[in-house]
């Protein structure tokens, strides 16, 4: 083999190695291409494989719930088993009751027979009973003529009666004799006919008089009947009169009676004269339970610490006491129900005047239980919503204020950067939601304020404190005027931090960099403070200056600027200025040459917080 | 020295020469990522931690292991916070513990700010307006005080 063979065969066996590396490559990327299908593969499974996972937890919870079905199932039939043995029982001893009955009623029915019997002997005993009766008539036709016989005896008996006359004779001569005394005793009767003659001219003149009588009678009837047509003359318009007073009086009652609130009204001793339906159905009494009674006694009122009213306590009581209307606040009072619910009232008890006089006091309640209901229903939801919206800010603000820290190992600048992103709108979340919680508990008027002695000038420095990294970050030239005679003043120390703390923050936020912040406060006058935050920053547009206190609204011209900032702080600003008595306003101006806002605020010393 | 780190599965050791001596917090929080937050953040500070998903669990742990501070979330399942500070507060050793409570719920909640005002030594911390290296400082700061 010569050099130039050589040569072409070598250059013959790089092409071919060249080919073959070519195939070669081509075989290397179809194996790349096939590798990343099966990469692709492997994550479909993978994420098939987690589904799998989903699904079998959620059988494993449908598994145990039917589980607890069943058991509870299990715990039914053993309570059905029972029953059914219960009246297995309860089968049998009817069974046992039915059977002594009937023996019972087989010995009623040989009772019966034997009756029968005695029946038919009794029966035998009257035929026997008979035929005595008839030899005993017999025996009565007999006794007819002993009878006979005796008559026979009695006339001789009639011949002895005509000796006992020759008597009698005897005894008529002893007679005459005793006559003689008799004419003794006519003169006497005579004596008194004379008697008697007297005493009939007495009577004619008594009989003269009656007539007399008589006729004042006469006289009297007349004048009765007169007077009784008088009468019922009187009688009809007095019956008329009543009617038309009456009708008036049913209307009265009718429309007092058929008020929507519940209605008492009681004399000057709190003694009930009246109740309404819905008084006797709000207080589930009868009119005739309450009527005539004193209304303290009957009506058994608590506060909301579940005490019992006093009697002097009473709306009512203090209405006739002190003579003036009373209102309490809704759900400030209860009634207990007799089946122990309880019944949050709004009461308005008035004392009724007639000439300067308390003749009485009328009370009008309603049932407040559904404003309540919804009263609670919107401060759960406030506390709800404050506890769940919170708990995942929490978690991301900690996680990421740890690894910010390094806790978790060092960080690089862009992750850095990118995590205290995360970090900061995870912080203006958290601040929106403070925000909108203060903007409920406002509006709810479920804030707790506490008003106590506060230092305004330590508040303030603490305020100016917590400022005084942004104030250095935006290298705002910042300047106070405090006032050392700046008196302590009664206010909430939380809602006055949040009066300063809003307005100081907006003027650092709402102003160019460099620019100038100042704070002042002084007293007023005796009464009042006030405090003043001015800046020389963006201003507020002419045309929005009356929307800056509106909920959620921001001006054009920061809008641009920041995204920061809810548009709730001088909503809630203006809300608990004018809660606690004071007033708030401010100038503004986006002119190039007096650019910039003040904010005043006055509050008075002895606040008013409500 | 070594330290249980959640719910014992884990061993960590200490150098005991850092921290003299021991101080063991309990934290009551029915959040697992904010009370495995705050157990890692104790324990890189060099505290021992013990932990409990409610208020019922936390008293039990609190009264048998006596922990020198409780962190003590307030609404929670089984028992709540409240009810959870009354029963510690009612035990002899659980009286003078100092407590934290480490909630989410609003400090304008009227019927909790009631039921707290009986308790104004207790620390009402809001979590989300609370760095968490802050919370660690408060508590440092508390266990110094109660520890003069």
């Amino acid at each position: 083999m010569n050099k130039k063979t050589i040569i072409s065969t070598t250059e013959d066996i790089i092409d071919n190695l060249k080919v073959l590396a070519i195939e070669k490559e081509t075989v290397r990327r179809k194996l790349v291409l096939t590798a990343n299908k099966l990469a692709l593969t492997a994550e479909k499974l993978a994420i098939t494989a987690e589904e799998k996972e989903v699904v079998r937890k959620k059988l494993a919870t449908t598994a145990k719930e039917k589980e607890e079905v069943r058991r509870k199932l299990a715990v039914t039939a053993a309570k059905l088993a029972l029953t059914a043995e219960k009246l297995a029982l309860s089968a049998k001893e009817k069974e046992s009751v039915r059977r002594r009955l009937v023996v019972t009623a087989a010995q009623l029915a040989s009772t019966a027979e034997k009756l029968a019997a005695t029946a038919k002997e009794k029966e035998n005993v009257r035929k026997k009973l008979a035929v005595t009766a008839a030899k005993l008539a017999i025996t009565a036709e007999k006794l007819a003529v002993t009878a006979a016989k005796l008559a026979i005896t009695a006339e001789k008996l009639a011949s002895t009666a005509k000796e006992k006359e020759t008597v009698r004779r005897k005894l008529a001569l002893t007679a005459a004799k005793l006559a003689i005394t008799a004419e003794e005793r006519e003169n006497a009767r005579r004596k008194l006919v004379v008697i008697a003659k007297e005493k009939e001219n007495v009577r004619q003149k008594l009989v003269i008089t009656a007539k007399e009588k008589e006729l004042v009678r006469q006289k009297l009837v007349i004048t009765a009947k007169k007077l009784k047509v008088a009468y019922k003359t009187m009688e009809q318009k007095v019956i008329d009169r009543t009617k038309s007073l009456e009708m008036v009086r049913a209307k009265e009652e009718a429309i007092l009676m058929s008020i929507g609130d519940g209605l008492i009204a009681t004399d000057e001793n709190g003694v009930i004269i009246l109740i309404n339906k819905t008084a006797q159905q709000l207080l589930d009494k009868k009119s005739k339970e309450m009527i005539g009674k004193i209304f303290t006694e009957v009506v058994e009122m608590h506060d909301m610490k579940d005490t019992v009213l006093s009697a002097d306590k009473h709306p009512i009581s203090i209405a006739l006491i002190e003579k003036r209307i009373v209102t309490t606040s809704a759900g400030s009072l209860y009634y207990e129900r007799k089946n122990k619910t309880k019944l949050p009232l709004a009461i308005v008890a008035t004392p009724v005047i007639l000439d300067n006089k308390v003749i009485g006091a009328i009370k009008v309640f309603r049932d407040v239980t559904y404003e309540r209901e919804i009263d609670k229903a919107k401060t759960e939801f406030v506390s709800l919503a404050s506890h769940q919206l919170r708990t995942p800010l929490s978690a991301v603000n900690w996680y990421a204020e740890m690894l910010l820290a390094g806790d978790a190992g060092e960080l690089n600048n862009k992750q850095k950067k990118y995590l205290d992103e995360v970090y900061k709108s995870n912080q203006r979340m958290v601040e929106l939601v403070n925000a909108l919680l203060d903007v409920s508990c406002l509006e709810l008027g479920t804030f707790v304020i506490e008003p106590e002695s506060t230092d305004i000038l330590k508040l303030a420095h603490s305020v100016i404190n917590e400022q005084q990294q942004e104030i250095s970050r935006r290298k705002i030239v910042f300047s106070e005027s405090i006032n050392d005679t700046t008196p302590l003043i009664k206010a909430d120390p939380k809602l006055l931090r949040m009066i300063l703390q809003n307005i100081l923050s907006n003027s650092i936020k709402y102003t160019q960099i460099g620019g100038k912040v100042s704070l002042s406060i002084a007293p007023e006058d005796t009464s009042n403070i006030i405090i003043k935050i001015s800046d020389n920053g963006y201003g507020i547009p002419k045309n929005q200056q009356d929307k800056i206190f509106t909920k959620l609204f921001r001006a054009d011209n920061v809008r641009d600027k920041d995204t920061d900032g809810t548009g709730l702080g001088l909503y809630i600003v203006k809300s608990v200025v004018e809660n606690s008595g004071g007033k708030i306003w401010f100038k503004s101006s986006i002119d190039e040459k007096t650019k910039g806002t003040t904010f005043y605020v006055r509050l008075p010393i002895n606040g008013d917080w409500k | 020295m070594y330290l249980y780190k959640k719910n014992g599965l884990e061993l960590i050791s200490f150098d005991p020469n850092k921290v003299q001596p021991y101080k063991t917090i309990l934290i009551v929080e029915d959040e697992k990522s904010l009370r495995e937050a705050i157990v890692d953040i104790l324990h890189t500070k060099n505290f021992l931690s013990l932990e409990a998903k409610n208020g019922k669990e936390g008293v039990r742990v609190a009264l048998s292991k006596h922990p020198d501070l409780i962190l003590l979330d307030l609404i929670m399942p089984e028992m709540d916070g409240m009810i959870a500070l009354k029963k510690i507060r009612e035990d002899s050793w659980g009286a003078t513990v100092p407590i934290i409570i480490l909630t989410n719920l609003s400090a304008t909640d009227e019927e909790f700010m009631n039921s707290t005002t009986a308790q104004k030594d207790t620390l009402y911390l809001i979590k989300s307006d609370w760095k968490i290296h802050d919370i660690v400082k408060k508590i440092g700061e508390v266990l110094r005080i109660s520890n003069t």
